[in-house]
Formats: structure tokens, sequence, C-alpha cells
């Protein structure tokens, strides 16, 4: 029984929704509540959120500093880590220069931890060696939306879904990966909006949906360049706002004259008639709303697939209104805040850009100390960089790439290539296990700070526990790392002291402070002068860019179609019940529970000509990998595709996925590969990566 | 059993407090409704907040059913059970359909150590509702407004000019009232409260469609397609469950320490998980979320439970309603029932 509650937020997904922790009276975390007035949340929770005890409870959270030696982790002190770490990352910069050294930070962690990651880089490593994981989820987002509206986030907020008459969801599945926000779009579909579903899977609310489009994978552009020919011809598009906001237009029509829905029919999967219904459904909705996910940017043409949904929207003025927008639905909690502190290599806080003087400058003056001008490296760069030996030491948090990373082999030799490196991690994931120090991180309910959910909300993370044994928050051991290292750059004594140096040196964060955010349930970036509230639609009257431009793209063919030896396609997919790469999700034992670790989905005609039946033993085999798995017969997935989700440390889809990458982004292409599915012996028990692994 | 009136709630509250860890409903800045334990009275008396007519978002059931504890432990050698040893507490102010659910669960975990270990020293404090509350239709599920005779330990009453009816209905009631120097009153404020719980009821909106919802689920007329589509929109959240202050399920799990020392665990669960019913073997009665969304109303309004506890598994506090994500919480899914013309279907899926 609970004895105090502290509200708070939850800590999994970009939706941002409002939780009270509960504590007994001694002080242990015994469970949570929705918050009921929250703006998003509403007294409702999804899974992940009503077992956010468990995520934090863990029996397995590190509680000290570890130091590897071969395969054994000692305890040491945290003044002999930090002495170590400074002593080898000194080293490193003095033979081989900062460009040598760099950071990965997390989109799990708060905007103050992820501000002082880049600044410690900057500043005090003087590199732009800085990333977190976005690019394995939206950085095609970023580069896309960028180009067209001049802005990479999304345009409106939760509430539009209820101002909404049609609502189009386009390569998501918002039910799994950010339920509270798809649970919206049920009820709001209940009351009358339109649902129109654009996935190669049956998802959740394709079956709920009034048209679904179930498309062939990679064809997103086909498919809208097909839409747009028909809105152009039938005349369908917004004249007037195409006129006075857009560039372009002439060119777009042009380039999708000859793109008739009849010519893509093959492409695409999808019916003429049915491109014709929804483009007329879509164009002529009074209020028309985008939401998109990683069925849009996990393709070599990701970044052309978010420009050719900004063409859909701005050619039918579907922006900068209620209820409308381009409308990304990112992935981690706090991957927007991670992007808006900066913790990219190539921009500073709030989108400054590190190639320009003045930011340079701006910010050369801000931390009194000179910053490098030298572009720093993506976290591929970094890995790539580390198998050649020019990249030595790396420090990361929050993220596990040994298991996330769509290249997670190539991934594992690079981290074992460096010289030093340093894991903060809440347990011992599989990326810390390779790691030479691991820290004990804090966990979000031991921590103060903010968080930036999907619809640009920077909301009030309040501490709830003293952190567990000598775990530390991340800004606070960057701190100390910078103090023992000799550098005063780093000198808070509390997050709220963070947060109003972001404030000061981030156009879109001007306004807030700790009070405002706590009164107003968050605000919503940008808040300027002229904005001190903040923005819930952005554009209502112009781009960021002034125009906002139409741009021409092409249908490109994914990289690896299958063929004889790999007769079958493999997409990726998220399962509702888990998060990320689970090291949190999967402590709760109902959510652990609801399937066998690690799973593959299988038409059942498929499976039939396999001799595959429910729940049996399977090896998945592409060019890169090999694993084995348990399938799971549904029709929600067609024939000739199997899916996979890639929550599970005992057989990551990764180890199959193809790298080939987005040209603009580097985003490789998760989305689609070929496989070869066999049947397992009977009664055989898969065996995980790491079984595969030590026999071969 | 004795009936008082007072002018002042304070004086009983701190009388109270001062015997018993006092718990009360309080509203926290966000608006939100909670149980809170208040400091106890050690050398002032603390001021506590008014009695608040809302519904706390959470039920009291977390009080005797925790939602995670250890119920045993083993050392290497022997196996311990942990039962809990609380102080007396008080819960001030429980409404009526969750006093209605603790009846319930009372008799669910009749013979539950760990759950009888805490109920038996609880006070409980009923409080009347005198107007309906959102989602909330307790009286067509006979569990409220008023409380109910013998499901509180004392019952509070509130008249106008802040005045308050008490009325004592047990023995541990009249103990915990005993030093108490308060008038008696007249048993003609009874016929009053009848009269104001009366008007209470009829202020609840129309609900028709409950009863016809509950008459249909015993019924077979209600296909197993109708339940698969409607389980489409459950998202397996668990906040139904959670919330529901008769919702019982739990699993257990041993959590190991180094020492080959272990304790075992048990924890809220959820019926609408899929792994619930899943056997090792991977069979699964329930693998389909129609037949687990079906079994939820099944166990709420299933004649068979009714006979068994002698009354519907559902209180009418309508907190599924507010929490669930896919729009499936009760008065959604009995209109959905409703609007449902029978179709009929041979093939039923078994109550569970
Ligand atoms: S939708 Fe996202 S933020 Fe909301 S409870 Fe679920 S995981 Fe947490
Ligand atoms: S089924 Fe719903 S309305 Fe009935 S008692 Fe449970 S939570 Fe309350
Ligand atoms: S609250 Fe709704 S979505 Fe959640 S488990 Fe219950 S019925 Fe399913």
């Amino acid at each position: 029984m609970s004895t105090k509650l502290i509200n708070t937020l939850c800590p999994f997904c970009g939706v941002g929704c409002g939780i009270n922790l509960k504590l007994d009276s001694n002080d242990q975390l015994v469970g949570v509540e929705p918050q009921k007035n929250h703006p998003i949340s509403q007294g409702k929770l999804c899974d992940k959120g009503w077992s956010t005890a468990y995520a934090i409870t863990s029996p397995k959270r590190l509680t000290q500093p570890l130091k590897r030696v071969n395969k054994t982790f000692y305890p040491i002190s945290w003044q002999e880590a930090l002495s170590t770490i400074s002593e080898e990352l000194q080293g490193v910069i003095e033979q081989w220069g900062s460009q040598a050294v760099g950071l990965i930070s997390s989109a799990r962690a708060t905007n103050e931890d992820n501000y002082v990651a880049q600044k410690f880089a900057r500043a005090v490593l003087k590199t732009n060696n800085i990333d977190h994981c976005a690019r394995i989820c939206h950085s095609p987002t970023v580069a896309g939306l960028k180009q067209s509206l001049g802005s990479g986030a999304m345009t409106n907020s939760a509430k539009d879904i209820f101002s909404s008459d049609l609502i189009l969801v386009f390569g998501a599945d918002p039910t799994e990966n950010h339920s509270i926000i798809g649970g919206q779009i049920i009820q709001a579909h209940l009351q009358g909006a339109q649902l129109i579903v654009v996935d190669p899977r049956v998802t959740r609310l394709a079956k709920l949906a009034n048209q679904h489009m179930q498309l062939k994978l990679g064809s997103n552009i086909a498919l809208i360049n097909a839409m747009l020919h028909v809105i152009i011809e039938e005349s369908y598009f917004d004249k007037t706002f195409i006129k006075a906001r857009c560039d372009g237009f002439e060119h777009l029509a042009q380039h999708v004259k000859s793109i008739t829905p009849e010519s893509v029919e093959k492409l695409t999967g999808v019916s003429a008639q049915l491109i014709r219904t929804v483009a007329k459904a879509y164009s002529q909705a009074k209020h028309a709303m985008i939401f998109y996910g990683m069925g849009i940017t996990q393709y070599m043409s990701g970044t052309n697939n978010v420009i050719s949904l900004a063409n859909l929207a701005l050619t039918c003025g579907h922006i900068g209104k209620a209820g409308t927008g381009v409308n990304p639905l990112r992935g981690q909690n706090n991957v927007q805040g991670a992007c808006d502190m900066g913790c990219l290599p190539n921009v500073y806080p709030g989108y400054q850009s590190v190639d320009d003087e003045k930011a340079q400058e701006k910010f050369s003056q801000a931390w009194h100390t000179e910053v490098v001008k030298a572009p720093g490296l993506t976290s591929l760069g970094m890995s790539k960089a580390a198998l050649s030996g020019n990249f030595r030491a790396l420090l990361l948090f929050g993220e596990d790439p040994a298991v996330t990373d769509p290249d997670q082999n190539q991934v594992k030799s690079s981290l074992k290539n460096l010289d030093l490196l340093v894991v903060a991690e809440l347990t011992l994931t599989e990326t810390a296990k390779l790691a030479d120090i691991v820290l004990p991180a804090a966990s979000f309910a031991e921590k103060e700070g903010t968080f930036t959910n999907c619809e640009r909300r920077v909301q009030k993370l309040n501490q709830a526990l003293a952190p567990i044994g000598q775990a530390k928050g991340d800004w606070q051991w960057l701190q100390a790392l910078a103090k023992e290292m000799g550098s005063e750059q780093l000198n808070w004594s509390n997050s709220e002291e963070v947060f109003n140096e972001i404030t000061s040196l981030t156009p879109q964060y001007q306004e807030m402070n700790y009070q405002k955010l706590d009164d107003n349930y968050g605000l919503q970036w940008p808040c300027t002068n002229n904005s001190p509230n903040g923005t819930a639609i952005l554009h209502s009257t112009s781009f960021p860019i002034g125009k906002a431009k139409l741009i021409a793209v092409n249908h490109s063919d994914i990289d690896e179609m299958p063929d004889e030896d790999f007769p079958l396609q493999l997409t990726t997919n998220r399962l509702h019940f888990h998060y990320g790469c689970g090291s949190m999700t999967r402590n709760s034992p109902l959510l652990e529970r609801e399937t066998p670790a690690g799973i593959l989905f299988i038409n059942p005609i498929d499976a039939d000509n396999l001799n595959i039946s429910h729940f049996s033993a399977v090896s998945v085999k592409s060019r890169r990998g090999y694993l084995e798995t348990r399938a799971i017969l549904t029709n929600d997935v067609p024939l000739g595709l199997v899916s996979m989700p890639y929550h599970f440390k005992e057989a990551p889809s990764n180890q199959l996925t193809n790298t080939a990458q987005d040209p603009v982004t580097k985003m490789p292409e998760l989305k689609a590969c070929a496989v070869i599915v066999t049947a397992l012996a009977q009664g055989k028990i898969p065996k995980t990566i790491e079984q595969l692994q030590q026999e071969s | 059993m004795k009936i008082y009136l007072i002018n002042d709630l304070q004086r009983l509250q701190q009388h109270l407090a001062k015997n018993y860890q006092f718990h009360q409903v309080v509203t926290n800045s966000d608006g939100q409704c909670h149980w809170q334990q208040i400091a106890s009275e050690t050398t002032k008396p603390v001021v506590h907040d008014p009695l608040i007519y809302e519904k706390p978002q959470s039920s009291a059931k977390a009080f005797f059913f925790t939602e995670q504890e250890k119920v045993l432990v083993f050392n290497g050698e022997f196996f311990q059970e942990t039962i809990p040893t609380p102080k007396p507490f008080v819960l001030f102010g429980v409404q009526s359909c969750d006093l209605t659910a603790i009846h319930y669960q009372d008799k669910f975990f009749k013979d539950d150590p760990y759950y009888q270990a805490r109920r038996q020293q609880c006070l409980l404090v009923g409080l009347d509702c005198i107007t309906p509350c959102e989602h909330g239709f307790c009286p067509t599920v006979n569990a409220g407004p008023g409380v109910k005779d013998g499901y509180a330990d004392i019952i509070l009453h509130p008249l106008a000019n802040k005045q308050w009816l008490v009325i004592e209905q047990t023995n541990k009631g009249a103990q915990a009232l005993k030093d108490l120097v308060f008038t008696e009153t007249h048993w003609h404020y009874l016929t009053q409260r009848d009269l104001v719980l009366h008007q209470c009821e009829k202020e609840f909106p129309d609900d028709k469609y409950i009863t016809d919802g509950i008459q249909k689920i015993n019924s077979d007329e209600i296909s197993s397609e109708f339940w698969r589509k409607l389980a489409i929109q459950c998202l397996g959240c668990s906040g139904c469950t959670t919330l529901c202050p008769t919702c019982s399920c739990y699993g257990t799990r041993a959590i190991k320490q180094d020492n080959n020392h272990f304790s075992q665990q048990r924890f809220w669960d959820s019926c609408l998980y899929e792994g619930f019913q899943r056997e090792a073997s991977f069979n699964n009665p329930s693998a389909e979320a129609g037949t687990r969304v079906q079994r939820f109303w099944q166990h709420k309004f299933g004649d068979e439970f009714f006979t068994e506890f002698s009354r519907h598994g559902c209180v009418g506090c309508g907190r599924c309603e507010q929490t669930c994500p896919g729009v499936i919480g009760i008065h959604s899914v009995m209109k959905r029932l409703t609007e449902e013309r029978g179709q009929k279907n041979g093939q039923e899926d078994t109550n569970a």
C-alpha cells in the first residue's frame, strides 16, 4: 500500500504520459497510476507505463562502478573510475587528437543530461563527435521535413486528433508503439473521424480502419506520387494555399503527370481504384492529419519518403491548422529532446549549425572556450572509424547498440577495438559487457530534469527516489569527470541551473523555466517572446524557410529483393509490451511472459508450405546472419512477408537486416531484406544468438 | 447501534488519528484524488483536510491486496511465510462502491493470510455519496450510493450546515468511538438519510443499456465474433484490472539472491494479458483477445459468479471506462452490446 504519490513522466515512449509513482512507507516504489488531468494521457497508460515500477526496481540494477579485467568485472570506487577514464581519455587525445574520442548520448536521458553530454564533447573533449540513437529511428524525418517545411518536428499536437476529420496513418503502428496516441486515434475514429491506414501488415488500426492500403514493402513514394497525380488531375488540390505558401508546385505537377494509379498497381500492390478513393478522401477532408512512423523512415529512401508525405499534405493545404499536419511518431521518450539539445554531430542546441561561424562564436563565448570547427562523426561513423583504428575512446550512456544497432556484429567488433569504452547503464546490458568501465546510472525516477515529447512538449520529470547504491545521473558524472580532467566548463549545482543555461542558448526554449513547466503540464516549443505559452501548431502563418518546398522525388527499389536463395521478405516491427532493447520492460514478469524470447510472424500459408506450426522453432537466415526463434502464425502478415520484433537479445532481428543506407542520413534499410525460413527439428528449442556464436 | 450528530468532523478525525494510522483521500496539486497517510498525532493535533466526494483514482484495494509483496523467503534451509504485521489503521471516508468491493474481496481472500492480516487491522469509515460521480453507476449494481449495512464499521453521512451523522455499524466501530462524547440522536435522521440517498439515485443518468447488457451477457445471444471484434481495441494495458476494485488476479515469481537464498513474490496480474493462461507447452485456452475480454466481463456480470458471491463482480465505479485507452470500458462495452442485434451463435466460447 502506498503512502506517497510523486507526479512525474512515463519513461518509455515519445507520447510522454503523466504518471504518478506510488511509494510505500519505506520509500519503495510499489506501483503507478495515470494522471487523470494530464493533457495527453488523461487517466490512461499503456502496458509499458503500467509496468514502470518493475523497470527500475530490478534486482539486476548496477549499484557501483565496475572495471573489467579480461572477462570479469570488479567493483571500484567512483574516484578510481573517474581517474581511470580521465587518464585514458587524455592519453588518447594526446596521441591521436580529439577526433579519436567521442560520446553517444541517449534519447532516454533528460534534456539536461543530453545538453551536458554535447557540451562535454564540444567544450571539454573539443570534438563534434557526439550523437544519439535517432539515426536508427527518425533521422530521415529531420532531414526530410527540414527541406520541405524548415523544421523536423511534429507539426501538430496530440489533441488535434480530436479536431481532425480524417486520420491517415502511414507506416506506423501507434497502438503498439505509442499506445495512448493509438488509443486516441481509435477514439476519434469511433466518434466519426475517417481512418485510413497504409501498411504492409494488417495492424490493429488497419483492422478498424475505413480503408487499408496494404502496400508492398518500400513502395511508399510510388503510392504517394500516384495519389498526387489524382489530386492534381482532378483539381482536388488547395490552389490558394499552394499559391501563397509553397514553391515548386509546377515542377511537382509535371513530375507526377505520368504516374497514374494504374501505372503503380503492380509495384505497390494497391488497386488503382483504392488509390483514387483515398486520394479523394484525404484531399477533400476539411481537416486531415498524417501520422507516420518507421515504416516511412527505415528505408534507403527514408528522407525522400518523408519529403513525399510533406508534398501530399502541402498540396492539399493540410498543414498549419488544427487537425492537420505531418506528424512523425518518434520512438524513445526523449528523442525529440536529444535532437533539440544538439546531440548530433552537425548542430548545437536548437539546431544551430556547427558550420555557421556566428553559431561557433556564440557557443565559444557562452562556454568560455574555443569550440572546434572540424565536423564530427555520427554513431555509425564512430563505429567505422573504430574498426579502422582512427577512433579510440567512446563514452556511451543509456543505449545498447550491441543489441539495437542495425549491424550489431560490426558494432561489437568496433566496440571491442576501442582503447577505452565507458558505458553508464541501469543494468549490465550486452553493450555494457564490452565496456572497460561500467558506471551505475540513476533511473528516471531517481532524477530531476525535463523530457520533450513527440509533440514538442517539454515536461518536468520529478525525482521520487534516492539513486540506488552509488548510481549517479548522467550530467552529474559527466560534470565530475570534467573536473577530474581539470576542466571547469561544467559547473552547476542542480538540474534547474542546467535548464536555465539551455534556455539561454536554445531559441526554441527561450521563455521556459521549471516553474512554468510545472504550472502548465509542460510547454510546447517554440516558446519565445512571441509565444510565451508555447506553440501547439507549427507553420500556421509561415514556414521557418519562408515558403514550403514541394520537391519531386522518385521511387527507388529496395536494396535486397527476395530471390531463389532467400525467398521471403523480412520486415521489423515492435510489440506494444516491450520497448527498445527490452532492458527495462523485460524486467516486468508480466511483460516478459507475453511472448517467448524472440518471435517471427509468418502467414499461415507460408508456414504450412514450410511445415511450420504455431510456436514451433524455426531458423531465419539472411546474407548477413543466422538466428533461431519461434514462429507465430498470423494473417496479419501477407503471403511472402515475415516480420520480427527487435526487442530480444536472444534473437535480435538486426543479425539479419540490411545495412544499405539512405544516402542523406545514412539510415539503414531496416524495414526490408530477403531471408530464408526453415523449420527446426520437432521439439528443438531455439538457440540464443549467444549460444550460436559460441558454437561457431 | 448508536447514531450521533456532530458539528465538527475534525474532532472525530483527530480522535481516530490518535489510535490508528490515519488514511484519507486528498487532492494533490494536479487535482488528482488519492489515498494519503496523514502524519500521526504525536504532540499536537494536525488539522485534517475536509472529506472530499471525488472517487480516488486508485481504490482502497492495495491496502489489503498489495501491488507486490514478498510471501515466502527461503534462507538456504527452510521456507518462511512473511505474514505482514501492520499497526491498526483507519481508512477514513471510503465510498460505497469501494466498500462493496472490499466486502467482495473479503470473500475471495477469506483464507488468504496476507490479505487477512491487513484486513483485520483496518477500521473502515464509510462515506455516503449524495451526488453521482463521473462514470459511476453504483445503484444499477446495488453498490451505492449509500453505504450498505455492515460494509463499514462506521458510516458518515453529510447533513446541511456542515453537520454529520455518524452511524455505528459494528463492534469495532463502537469501540473506536467509545471515548468520544458525542450527542446521540434520533432515528428519524435515518429516514432523512434514506430520502437524500434516494434523491441521489434518481440523479444518475439513465443506464438501461447496462441492465440490458447484463442480460445479454447471460443469454446466448452474443457471438464470439462480437467479442473478437471488440477485443481488437484491447491494447492489453492492464489498466482496467489494475484499477478495478474487485479484480484480484495475481502471479508469483521467485527472486533469487546470490547465496542460494530466494524469496517468492506475488504481484498483481491481469487476465487481459495473453500470457496469463498460457501453459509452458504454449497451449493457451484464451489465446484469442476476444476470449479474454469476454471472460473479463463474464467475471463481472456472469450469473454463475453472482451465485457464488451473491452479487455482481462489478460495483459500478466506472474506473475502467476512464482508464481504458482502447475505449472499451464498462459504458462503451454495454452500449456496443445493446446495439448488437442478437446474432445467435451455436458455437459459444465456454465461460471461464
Ligand atoms: S504511451 Fe508511451 S508514454 Fe504513454 S504510458 Fe505508454 S509508453 Fe508511457
Ligand atoms: S468493472 Fe469497471 S465499473 Fe465495474 S467495478 Fe470494475 S472498474 Fe468499476
Ligand atoms: S483497460 Fe482496456 S485496453 Fe487496457 S486491458 Fe482493459 S480492456 Fe484492454
